[in-house]
Order: structure tokens, then C-alpha cells, then sequence
């Protein structure tokens, strides 16, 4: 090896060390019963799960720099048992986790039963090889321990609902005053396969924050500012984003319309026939896996209590 | 907002079936954008197809406001409806009324008193004047504390019915400033009071996330200190009108639902009757534990107000109202 570069790996090597010295301090891991050693095996796991196996160590460096170290070692000392480590846990975040299921659930029973189910997955009920499997053995101090706690619960959420769905009988849906109305037929009535084939080539053509935000607002019914506050940017942003883009998608099919052989006046025929004709039952084809509704609309529209 | 042809949305919710859905440490990250620019995008491009993941983000992104949220307390039947919400704005504005008239009469007289008691207020005056230094700046203010105000922000509604910040606002003197309607958590934390400390070498957890607390600050500054509770129970402090604010540690762990600020002294009470005074501006704090006839005082404090040094009151969450006419030292229940 070139003196040059073993000099700049061995650099890279000390920044390396002392940058997981200087991170065990500021994790407080100590105070939370993890030694040096354990802390560093975490970080390492961590950095193997995230990181090609080529990666540098100074890309290694930057990665752990980006960490949330203090309430990785917390979450981790609780995931080993360690006592000091639930106290603070709990001063913390016991509140939380009870306010973010209210938020979620919309209803109190719903909520503290989530919230109670949460907290068992997290203390770790089930047991692996003869020891606790805590939930929070699997936060990597990606994001904030509070964030994760709250994606955990909407996980959980959506994961009951749909099994909820699932188990909920014919009765019990017409009970809920459900109408089950003949089935409609699928949207079947394509005018033309060249409209399916362009309008596939202008959607694959979209970035993916576009696509994301045609999906959120046309297909899941979020509000400007929902979405808006996923993406980080003001909901007038939102509003011109999909004006902008529900007129060039229009523009960029009928273009494609047209290279496909189509007049502009038929294009635009096409484009009408199927806005007046085809009947697309959106919602049932949103659920992925059980044939129910959408979600959140479901969730609206099912009375309290009924679990979901 | 214009609408766009329904074969564009079929087209939109085909290939929905995806098999690897990104773990929660991912997503959770990606609400909070701290992923690298190119996972930001990888997820974007999953969540793009991906309605289960869409509705999981979406729970995940909205803050939790109280206000929004289910109470956990025993629902009060009828409380809500329509008639009572008609009574209770009407009594409601009397109160308010009433309030603004008493806190205008006594302002009159204060400043009469402080007409009168001129020369021995600039001899404080004066001995503060020679630990007066020009660093003015506030101590830094980290991200988390930034949005531990937003989230405050966010409970206007909750906390502006709150009585103790009626009775916070009369308290206000020109050295100090309560800011009415910044809130306080609305649900009552499991911690109990503790230990009396010293402000500057107390290590509250939220002290050591939130940001730093810079004592000297205070002596020397001439802006007039605002004092609030975040909605955890925290208490802060702003040296620029409310631009910014700093954590005040007061004690380890404890959940603060009172404040009282009349000149360097500041009054907080939490759970289970924890109560503290500063006499400095938050420098030291000392616990007072109210007591009358050989009765600690056990209730959640839910109000304090003090009108003066020595005249305090102290409402609990249970409705008991304990007086003090000499800054805490003996107290009676009324």
C-alpha cells in the first residue's frame, strides 16, 4: 500500500475512534448501563445495516454523526432491561405514546388499548432464546425516538384495522348500515388501449415526489396541508404543484395520444369518453390485500368502538 | 383545483402490490427528513406507489395536538353541549371583564406605590447596575427546543381557558411578563414533585435536551423576561419578547401546570403539590411545601398567583384554594 494512503486510512481510522469516544459521551450510555463495547457493537450493527459494505470510514464517520445517539442508547438500555433506562423512558414518553394514540384513534378506548399494546411490544413480552424481545431493540436512531414511537403506533394502527376488516362478517357491516349494493362492474370500458398505453407512459415519466403528491391528494383524499407538512413545504406549494401538473398531465397524454395516431380532436375524445364513462370504484381498489376500503375514510366513517 | 380525467387516477393505483415496504426507522425518518438526500428519494419513490405506507406516513406526520386528541379523563356528560358552551362564554366574559377592571385598579394603585417607594426601588436598581454586562444575546436555542415552542403554539385552544393564566396575566409587573395562552400540557404527568435544587446546577431531562441555561443572562438584562410553560411542563424564558425561549430547570422530572411572575420572583406549582419559588429570576429555586394545620398541601397545583411579594393564592385541581399572606411562610385553607 502507497505510504500516502495507509497514512490517510490510518487518519481515517483515529477520526473514526475518536469520534465513537466522543459519541459514547454525548449518548450517555454510560448512565444507561451500556459500556463502550456494547455501544460500539450497536453502532456497528447499525452502520452494516444502512451502509454498503464498501463504505469508507470517514462515510462511516458522517453516518454516525447523524445518529440520535442519546435516544438510541436510552431505547437500547431498555431493550436489555436496564432500570434507570425505563425510568427515564417513561418520564419521557409514557404521556406521549397515550397523546399519539388519541391522535391516531380519534377515540379513548381505541387509544389506550393501542397505546397499552404499544407499550407491551416495547417492555418486550414474547420471549427469544430465553430473553425479552423489546420492540425497542429495533430503533436505530434513524429519526427522533418519538417520531419512531409514532410511526410505530401508526403501523400498529393500520395493521389492526386491516385485520380488523378482515374478521368483521357480512352481519355485522349490514348492522353497521353497510349497503351492499350489486357488485359494479370493473372498469373495463377502455375506449381505446393507446388512452391506458399513454397515460402509463406520461404517469411512469413523473418524478416521484410528483407521483407521490397526484397519489395523496387525487387517490387518498389528504388535504393540501397534510401533504404539505410530509414534504416539508408550504401548502400553496402543494396547490400550484398539482394545478401545474393535473394540466400537464392532460397536455403530455394527448401529445401521446397524438403520436400514437390519434387526431387532437379524438385524443380529446378518448380522454372524455373515459372521463364520463368509466366508473373506477378507487377505494376498493386501494386495499392492497383484503378487498376493503381505504383506509382512512373507512376509519371515518366506522363508528367508535368498533376497534378500528 | 383542477381536477384530473378518471383513467389518470385508475392508472395512478395500479402496481400497488409492493412486497418490501421500507422498516419504521426509515420511514419515521423520512417524516422527519433527516435521511440523506438519496433514501429521501427512495422512500418518496416507494410511498408513490405504496397506499399502506402512504396512510402510515400520514398518521405519522401530524403532530399530536392535545386539542385534537381524546381526553383521558372521565368524560363530564353534557358538559359540551351546546346550551351549557352558551352559559359558560356569557359568565366567561364577565370574568374577562371583571378581570381587565380589577387588573387596571391595581395597576393604578401599584404605580402610586411605586411613586412613593421610588428611592428605595433605585437602590436595587443600583446594586444590580454593577454586574450589568453588553452580552444581551439569549442562550442558544437548539432545533428540539424550537419545536417544543411550535407544538406549544399549537395548544392555543387548549390553554387559553385555563383559568391560572387569567390569574398569571394579573400578576404581570413591569420586570416580568407572563405570556398568557403559551400552554401547559393539558394531561397531568406520573412524576411527582422532588428535591429542592439549584437552578443553574440543576440537570432536568428536558434541561439537557432542550437547550442551556444561562443564568448570568438575567441579572444583566435590561429587557423585561418573559416567563410561560411549554406544554410539557416546562418552564421558559424569553429575554426577546418571545422570540426565543429558554428551558429553565427548576427540578429533576417535574411537570409544571403553574406560573406566577412578579418581578424576580417566580412562583411554579405542578403535581402533587409541588411547589417553587425563585427569588432571583430562576437562579436558585427552593420547595415550598404549603401546609395548614399540620396538612401538607397534596393536590395538583393548577394555579398559582401572587399579586404581590407576600399575598399568594394557590388552587389545586381539586378545587381547594390555600392562601399565603407572607411570600409562602404560613398558609391557610380556605
Amino acid at each position: 500500500m502507497p505510504r500516502d494512503a495507509s497514512q490517510s486510512v490510518g487518519e481515517a481510522s483515529a477520526r473514526l475512534q475518536s469520534l465513537l469516544s466522543e459519541i459514547y459521551v454525548k449518548s450517555k450510555s454510560e448512565a444507561c448501563g451500556l459500556s463502550r463495547a456494547q455501544f460500539d457493537g450497536i453502532l456497528a450493527e447499525i452502520a452494516r445495516k444502512y451502509l454498503p459494505a464498501d463504505t469508507t470510514q470517514s462515510e462511516i464517520c458522517d453516518f454516525y454523526s447523524t445518529l440520535r445517539v442519546e435516544e438510541l442508547a436510552l431505547a437500547r438500555a431498555c431493550a436489555m432491561g436496564n432500570e434507570h433506562a425505563w425510568e427515564v423512558f417513561l418520564t419521557r414518553y409514557r404521556e406521549k405514546l397515550y397523546e399519539i394514540a388519541g391522535y391516531i384513534t380519534k377515540e379513548s378506548s381505541t387509544a389506550r388499548e393501542l397505546a397499552d399494546s404499544i407499550y407491551a411490544d416495547l417492555y418486550g413480552t414474547r420471549t427469544r432464546d430465553g430473553q425479552r424481545a423489546s420492540k425497542l431493540a429495533s430503533y436505530t436512531g434513524r429519526g427522533s425516538l418519538e417520531g419512531w414511537l409514532r410511526t410505530v403506533m401508526a403501523q400498529e394502527h393500520v395493521n389492526r384495522y386491516r385485520r380488523q376488516r378482515r374478521l368483521v362478517s357480512l352481519d355485522e357491516e349490514a348492522e353497521e348500515g353497510t349497503q351492499f349494493a350489486t357488485a359494479e362492474p370493473e372498469a373495463t370500458i377502455v375506449a381505446d388501449l393507446r388512452v391506458e398505453a399513454a397515460v402509463d407512459e406520461v404517469l411512469a415519466a413523473l418524478s416521484p415526489e410528483d407521483r407521490f403528491v397526484l397519489a395523496s391528494y387525487f387517490l387518498d383524499e389528504r388535504t393540501l396541508a397534510d401533504i404539505a407538512r410530509t414534504l416539508g413545504v408550504h401548502e400553496s406549494t402543494i396547490s400550484r404543484k398539482l394545478d401545474k401538473l393535473a394540466k400537464s398531465l392532460r397536455k403530455q397524454i394527448l401529445a401521446s395520444l397524438g403520436r400514437r395516431g390519434m387526431s387532437r380532436r379524438q385524443a380529446q375524445e378518448a380522454l372524455e369518453v373515459d372521463v364520463r364513462d368509466l366508473r373506477v370504484n378507487i377505494r376498493s381498489r386501494l386495499a392492497q390485500d383484503t378487498g376493503a376500503g381505504a383506509f382512512s375514510k373507512k376509519k371515518a366513517e366506522t363508528p367508535a368502538g368498533d376497534g378500528s | 383545483m383542477t381536477e384530473i380525467p378518471k383513467i389518470v387516477r385508475q392508472r395512478l393505483q395500479t402496481n400497488t402490490k409492493l412486497a418490501d415496504h421500507p422498516e419504521t426507522n426509515l420511514l419515521s425518518a423520512f417524516v422527519e427528513q433527516s435521511l440523506a438526500e438519496r433514501e429521501q428519494g427512495q422512500i418518496l419513490q416507494h410511498l408513490s406507489q405504496c397506499v399502506n405506507c402512504r396512510e402510515i406516513v400520514a398518521l405519522s406526520t401530524a403532530q399530536p395536538n392535545i386539542a385534537d386528541g381524546v381526553s383521558f379523563a372521565p368524560a363530564r356528560a353534557g358538559w359540551l353541549s351546546w346550551p351549557t358552551l352558551r352559559w359558560v362564554a356569557t359568565v366567561a366574559c364577565i370574568v374577562v371583564i371583571g378581570a381587565v377592571v380589577t387588573i387596571h385598579q391595581k395597576q393604578e394603585s401599584r404605580q402610586q406605590t411605586a411613586m412613593q417607594a421610588s428611592t428605595s426601588t433605585h437602590a436595587i436598581v443600583d446594586n444590580a447596575a454593577p454586574s450589568q454586562s453588553p452580552n444581551l444575546n439569549p442562550a442558544p436555542v437548539e432545533a428540539a427546543e424550537q419545536r417544543t415552542s411550535r407544538k406549544a403554539s399549537g395548544n392555543h385552544r387548549a390553554a387559553d381557558a385555563a383559568p391560572f393564566e387569567i390569574a398569571d396575566a394579573r400578576t404581570a409587573s413591569p420586570f416580568a411578563e407572563v405570556v398568557p395562552g403559551r400552554a401547559k400540557a393539558a394531561v397531568a404527568g406520573p412524576q411527582g414533585a422532588e428535591q429542592a435544587v439549584d437552578g443553574p446546577t440543576a440537570n432536568s431531562d428536558e434541561a439537557a435536551v432542550s437547550g442551556t441555561f444561562f443564568p448570568d443572562d438575567l441579572a444583566t438584562a435590561n429587557l423585561a423576561p418573559r416567563w410561560s410553560l411549554s406544554w410539557d411542563g416546562v418552564l421558559q424564558r424569553s429575554l426577546d419578547s418571545g422570540r426565543t425561549w429558554q428551558t429553565v430547570p427548576v427540578a429533576t422530572h417535574l411537570i409544571l401546570r403553574a406560573l406566577a411572575a412578579n418581578g424576580l420572583d417566580i412562583w411554579v406549582g405542578g403535581k402533587a403539590g409541588a411547589l417553587f419559588h425563585s427569588s432571583d429570576a430562576g437562579q436558585h429555586w427552593i420547595q415550598v411545601v404549603p401546609t395548614a394545620n399540620g396538612q401538607p398541601f397534596v393536590g395538583d397545583i393548577v394555579g398559582v398567583e401572587f399579586s404581590d411579594g407576600l399575598q399568594g393564592k394557590l388552587t389545586s385541581s381539586n378545587r381547594e384554594i390555600w392562601i399565603t399572606s407572607d411570600a409562602g411562610q404560613t398558609w391557610q385553607k380556605q
